[in-house]
């Protein structure tokens, strides 16, 4: 009855028959052979491809390092920082990396607590995008403050002023926030990387290498004792891990909408925010995944289905976003407050006009190109599209900061900012730094989610009956079981 | 870390760990577990790369106590937040801010959230390792090459010699049934003493002991005093580059930083001619300070309320709500007791209790020792609200039953 | 294909003819007689049908977002491909196939407003218009003429939704074809988006005007979450009531009502999330045009309704859905989803009942009139459920994807 074949849905697996499921592996590899593809990235000498990448990431991370050391000796002022606008890119900078950093837990979590199983090709991915992402959004806040080496103050620490920090500001849930979602991230990356690690101990070949994962895999023997309590766990952590994704990027947006400011001040905020989270994370998944799969040669295991989905997702949330945006306009003028029409006005037709048609046409219009299969199937299409959707989102941080406190309730302190060469060059290493972390991991972990890739594999069923036949009924299964 | 166990033969003939046989598909693996549980075994163990649908019934493994033990961690996580919150912002260090109440819940939520998630998560990871005995970096079954295969593509079943059935010939027997591909004897090799050299085990002792040396240097350094400059690692907060008011320059002629007015100008300070009114002090007198109110100042019930809340406003943070010198950065400044502080008069007492209304006035307007004159934030008309609002409470406090009206005076009891 | 199929399902298993038309009849008689108590009570007060309107306005809004969340319901799943859920869509369908009756019952509001009735909204009252600054800048939006439209787009795009969905999908139960399939889920993203917005401006019309100087850019989110949470309970309830009476037993079983409960909790967490956020920035903020829609509802007795909501729609279901025991147990799920359905129209009560003018009297207008416009609106929703339920099978019998619905299993 189905109307494709199954040598014809291995082929391509985006065709959509509701007959059947489209394979999430598009060869027939062993179990073997999943362990091969994966262990041989970090086994094998590192392509020249990675020692250049590596090398450009490395002196942008340095770079952000002396800039910083530069902030710090010099004070705040290197920045183009002014009155009336206190935040700047420093707090751009902030709030776009934490929003990269969702999508490693939604995909995760959200999409393993809604049994999606395609998630499996890039969690791992995903996860170590956001602990990089989020190390780069805590320097942010933490050298902004002027006074970084003071920024131990933020902590419930007692020190020699007898001063406890002010837990009514939302500035300090930010910091409980993001601390939670850094241990948390961090402990649900290790925890799933555990067997992967294991399995990458035995097949060390050097003393060194086998003496490291042995300590960080901890002994793991893959015994089915320990896997029962392991799963048990991870469901746990994801179930956790999902209110904290919403918790987090609303906390953030609490920074902004506790605020009286018009632009700032709107109770949609921390929903649109996450919808924002998720969308720039998972196209910068995209942007990540496309190379990666292509250096490493993993096009079986990050097959066309999965960046198919992370599109539709890609478009989904791009319209979350876009409903936000017409939704502040219509209420902006419905409230009948001047200072609110003012200040979205000034928004999209202000000095910064640009910025504001920057983000609408990245963030709202670009997407609308995956509404064609052909679009969001093709590679070139997508790579381009997701990197004007990261760049949107950076404006639309931008947007939100800048041009809601640049024309304040005080006509004369009306001022335009600009950025500082510093405060360009801080972008730019920021982005070297997370490039860094990630060749870093690209080389030494496993880059795909071994032990969990073969959970979805046909052959992985205990029920030897559905053999031989693993594009219908095994694949019907375990689409649906764990 | 190893164990350390006394091996039970004396003889030099080698014991058995466990045998182990080696399935190549999962389907194998469930049946097979499926027999040894039937057979009655406890001591024994299935081991996957991955985990195996329908495991846990063939190996009759009971649900895990985690989720209670996560469930525990987040209620105690919300305690905690919530109690931390409570006492820091609303006990230990009351400051209003934004006129948000001390505790305010609405405001405590999201960090009490974050407490729960954090706790919880930690314990779901903390805990599968502790339930699972983990880490445990050694393993018998390690020495067996053909076990690396158990993280790769084949699947295993372990039968320990430690169980109560367990027996060399039928244990094997049984195992060799279950279709596997092989079947074989894990040497016990638990009693060879596999700790660290003592070197190392010293050397971390050591770099332990000593990584505390600056965590104790610190906390000496809190609680004792020293009569050298504090280290400034980072100076430019502190030293900036500025003239300050009795600072001299090069490059005025005159060598001041602070300018002289501007020839044929009058500053509109000087503009204030009504002495009685803009100083407190009686016209053509040697400046001596006057005992009754301006003309321009009416004495009202609006005036001493607009009085009591200027003074709650500038002056009751030192002064203190009733005027006794106790306000919350007088006590603040007294705790920290770093010697500097000159504690704020009373009004009550002796020396200012008997001085005259512009005396208030004019230490309002210009200050007196360490407090800063007003006279830049509190308009005129203000001040002497403020001096009529000290009367009060100067008269509250010298009171005698006396003041109080006749039929009111059973209330006092 | 393989798996298995519903092909050998006895027929009684999934027809609900006789039963259908029963609950039809008696449904509807008792919606309407509550319908025309309420209606009765309402003519003899004497306020200009003040306080009938507002309570038919909670009735009302109760069982449309009901059944706009069953729409959603069977969007969603279409628009994610679910294999797990085919069993139980065919009662979201039912659910959502009562929207186009349920523009009729929308007339006593629209005809209210459109024959000068300016009990319900302020801003169509010429006299205070003209007034109010603030209600003169919103007439642009705030004009009868203009509800009046939106009002037709809105029944007319959920109308042809529903009916799309419930039509295809009954038709597939014939042909089996899997192209009825693709097609669903192709409309379905389109359809996804034209729900979130003729959601959001339903609420902004229906209830945020009711205050019309107060805003809120949330208010599409929040009543999307109210939606959700109130729509999974009647799936739940209404899958229990057909297996206990015999019908549907081996295609439903404790991994559905183990999901639905997992989404049902999901929900009241999310609508816990809205509540509180909206809550919050304007608490934190305290900006008086946006205060005074919270003051209301702090003051007298309405402070005692708002913890009861608070409690009664957050803490206690959340407490109480946690353990996986809860969803797995159909007598605990069963009471949560009842007592949800109960918040829910609490949920809408608070939004709309503080509007009520009471004549300077601070007390809570909840009284017979509220509880017989509820019963009544629930009434006429089961009457046109059973209606439909009895023109078709209760199971979509051929969609290509039941065969994962049958053999799914949870973690």
């Amino acid at each position: 009855m189905s109307a494709v074949s199954h040598a014809e849905m291995m082929r391509d697996n985006t065709i959509d028959d509701p007959t059947q499921r489209a394979p999430l592996l598009t060869d027939d590899s062993s179990f073997g052979d999943v362990t091969q593809a994966v262990a041989g990235v970090a086994e094998a000498k590192p392509p020249i491809g990675w020692l250049l990448g590596f090398g450009v990431a490395a002196c942008g991370a340095l770079m952000l390092v002396s800039c910083i050391g530069w902030l710090i000796w010099m004070g705040v002022g290197v920045w183009g920082n002014m009155t009336p606008v206190a935040w700047a890119w420093d707090i751009t900078n902030f709030v776009f990396w934490v929003g990269i950093g969702h999508a490693g837990t939604l995909i995760s979590a959200v999409l393993f607590l809604m049994r999606q199983k395609w998630r499996m090709s890039i969690n791992r991915f995903a996860e170590a995008m956001t602990i990089f992402a989020v190390i780069c959004a805590a320097i942010f806040p933490g050298i902004h403050v002027g006074r970084a080496w003071l920024a131990y103050w933020l902590f419930p620490i007692p020190n020699q002023m007898q001063m406890w920090p002010q837990f009514r500001s939302p500035l300090l849930w930010d910091v409980f926030a993001v601390g939670t979602y850094a241990t948390t991230s961090i402990v649900f990356w290790y925890f799933g990387m555990i067997p992967d690690l294991a399995t990458l101990r035995d097949r060390a070949k050097s003393k060194v290498a086998k003496i490291g994962y042995a300590i960080f895999a901890l002994g793991w023997t893959g015994s089915a004792r320990h896997w029962h309590r392991y799963e048990r766990a991870y469901l746990l952590l994801a179930g956790l891990a999902t209110p904290l994704v919403l918790s987090v990027h609303s906390v953030v947006s609490f920074d902004f909408a506790v605020a009286q400011l018009p632009g700032w001040h709107t109770t949609i905020f921390p929903p649109y925010f996450v919808a924002g989270a998720i969308f720039s994370g998972f196209a910068m998944v995209n942007t990540l995944a496309i190379p990666a799969r292509a250096i490493f040669k993993l096009e079986h295991l990050i097959t066309m289905r999965h960046l198919e989905n992370m599109n539709k997702v890609i478009l989904a949330t791009g319209m979350m976003v876009g409903y936000a945006y017409a939704m502040e306009f219509f209420t902006a003028w419905y409230s009948g407050n001047p200072q609110e029409v003012f200040a979205f006005t000034n928004r999209a037709f202000g000095p910064y006009w640009w910025a504001y048609w920057t983000m609408v046409s990245c963030n709202v219009i670009s997407p609308q190109f995956f509404w064609f299969k052909k679009l969001r199937t093709s590679i070139p299409v997508m790579f381009v599209l997701c990197i004007f959707v990261n760049i949107g989102m950076w404006f639309e941080r931008f947007v939100i900061t800048v041009t809601s406190l640049h024309r304040d309730a005080l006509p004369s302190s009306w001022a335009y900012y600009q950025p500082t060469h510093i405060d360009i060059m801080m972008l730019i290493g920021s982005f070297g730094l997370f490039f860094t972390l990630f060749f870093l991991f690209l080389k030494f972990l496993p880059i795909i989610a071994i032990a969990e890739m073969k959970t979805v594999m046909p052959q992985a069923h205990a029920h030897g009956d559905h053999h031989g036949g693993p594009a219908t009924a095994a694949h019907a299964h375990t689409a649906g079981s764990h | 870390m190893a164990h350390h166990k006394t091996p039970e033969t004396s003889s030099g003939e080698q014991k058995v760990f466990s045998y182990l046989a080696e399935y190549s598909t999962p389907h194998a693996l469930v049946e097979a577990c499926k027999a040894v549980r039937d057979a009655g075994y406890k001591k024994w163990d299935a081991y996957s790369p991955f985990p195996v649908h329908g495991i846990d019934p063939a190996m009759g493994i009971r649900p895990t106590i985690l989720p209670w033990l996560v469930l525990g961690a987040g209620l105690t996580g919300m305690l905690l937040g919530l109690v931390m919150q409570v006492a820091l912002n609303g006990f230990e260090y009351p400051w209003i801010i934004s006129g948000k109440p001390l505790m305010s819940i609405p405001a405590f939520v999201p960090v009490a959230f974050e407490t729960t998630i954090l706790l919880s998560a930690l314990t779901a990871f903390g805990g599968c390792l502790v339930l699972n005995k983990l880490p445990d970096l050694y393993n018998p079954l390690f020495k067996k090459k053909r076990f690396a295969k158990a993280t790769d593509d084949k699947f295993f079943i372990s039968i320990e010699s430690d169980d109560k059935l367990f027996d060399e010939h039928k244990t094997k027997t049984l195992l060799e049934r279950t279709h596997p591909t092989v079947v074989e004897a894990v040497e016990d090799d638990r009693h060879v003493n596999a700790a660290l050299p003592k070197g190392i085990i010293y050397g971390l002792l050591i770099a332990t002991f000593v990584s505390f040396v600056p965590m104790a240097r610190i906390a000496l350094a809190r609680y004792s005093k020293s009569p050298d400059a504090p280290l400034n690692l980072v100076t430019n907060m502190d030293y900036q580059e500025k003239y300050k008011t009795q600072q001299s320059t090069a490059f005025f002629s005159d060598h001041r930083t602070m300018r002289p007015p501007i020839p044929g100008t009058v500053s509109q300070d000087d503009l204030a001619l009504d002495d009685h009114l803009s100083r407190g002090v009686r016209a053509g007198t040697n400046d001596e300070f006057v005992a009754d109110f301006p003309p321009q100042f009416q004495v009202s019930a609006a005036a001493m309320h607009r009085g009591k809340e200027r003074f709650e406003i500038y002056c009751a943070p030192c002064h203190g709500q009733a005027g006794y010198g106790d306000g919350m950065v007088a006590r603040r400044a007294e705790e920290l007791s770093e010697g500097t502080w000159v504690p704020p008069t009373s009004l009550h007492d002796a020396p200012l209790a008997d001085k005259p209304v512009g005396y208030f006035y004019n230490v309002i307007s210009n200050g007196v020792r360490n407090m800063p004159g007003y006279a830049s934030q509190i308009p005129e008309m203000d001040r002497w609200a403020i001096a009529l609002y000290i009367r009060a409470l100067q008269r509250s406090d010298a009171g005698s039953v006396e003041d109080v009206p006749s039929n009111q005076r059973g209330a006092l009891k | 294909m393989s798996g298995p199929t519903l092909a050998l399902l006895p027929k009684d298993n999934y027809d609900f003819s006789g039963p259908g038309k029963k609950l039809m009849l008696g449904a509807g008689i008792v919606g309407l007689l509550a319908l025309g108590g309420a209606a009765a009570l309402g003519f003899s007060a004497g306020d200009d049908l003040g306080r009938f309107l507002h309570a038919y306005l909670v009735g009302f809004y109760f069982v449309l977002t009901l059944a706009l969340g069953c729409l959603f319901f069977v969007t969603i799943q279409y628009l994610f491909r679910a294999g797990w859920s085919v069993t139980v869509r065919r009662l979201a369908e039912l659910g959502a196939g009562t929207l186009p009756v349920l523009a009729i019952f929308a007339l006593p509001i629209i005809v209210s407003v459109a024959m000068g009735n300016h009990e319900l909204y302020a801003w169509t009252d010429h006299a205070q218009v003209e007034q109010s600054h603030l209600l003169h800048h919103k007439a642009p939006y705030l004009n009868v003429p203009f509800f009046l439209i939106r009002c037709a787009v809105y029944f007319t795009v959920w109308a042809v939704l529903s009916w799309f969905y419930l039509s295809s999908s009954t038709k597939q139960d014939g042909s089996g074809d899997p192209k009825l399939t693709r097609r669903m889920e192709i409309v379905s993203a389109p359809g996804t988006i034209l729900f979130a917005l003729t959601l959001t401006f339903a609420s902004i019309d229906f209830i945020m005007s009711l205050a019309p100087t107060w805003f809120s850019t949330m208010i599409g989110v929040y009543f999307f979450a109210g939606a959700c949470t109130s729509s999974l309970a009647f799936l739940i309830l209404f899958a229990m009531a057909l297996q206990n009476s015999g019908r549907m037993v081996n295609v439903l079983n404790t991994e559905h009502y183990h999901d639905l409960g997992k989404l049902l909790f999901g929900f009241v967490f999310f609508w816990s999330y809205i509540c509180f956020s909206q809550f919050m920035l304007i608490w934190y903020a305290n900006i008086p045009e946006e205060t005074e829609f919270y003051l209301h509802r702090f003051q007298g007795p309405w402070l005692y309704f708002s913890w009861f909501l608070l409690l009664g729609h957050w803490a206690f279901p959340m407490a109480g859905l946690l353990s996986r025991h809860v969803k797995r147990n159909r007598k605990a799920l069963a009471f949560f989803s009842v007592w949800l359905l109960i918040m829910h129209f609490v949920d809408i009560a608070w939004y709309v009942l503080p509007a009520v003018n009471m004549h300077g009297d601070h007390g809570i207008p909840f009284g017979p009139m509220e509880v017989l416009c509820g019963v009544g609106m629930t009434g006429i929703f089961l009457a046109v459920v059973g209606f439909l339920g009895s023109r078709r099978s209760l199971v979509p019998l051929k969609d290509p994807r039941v065969s994962e619905a049958l053999t799914f299993e949870n973690i």
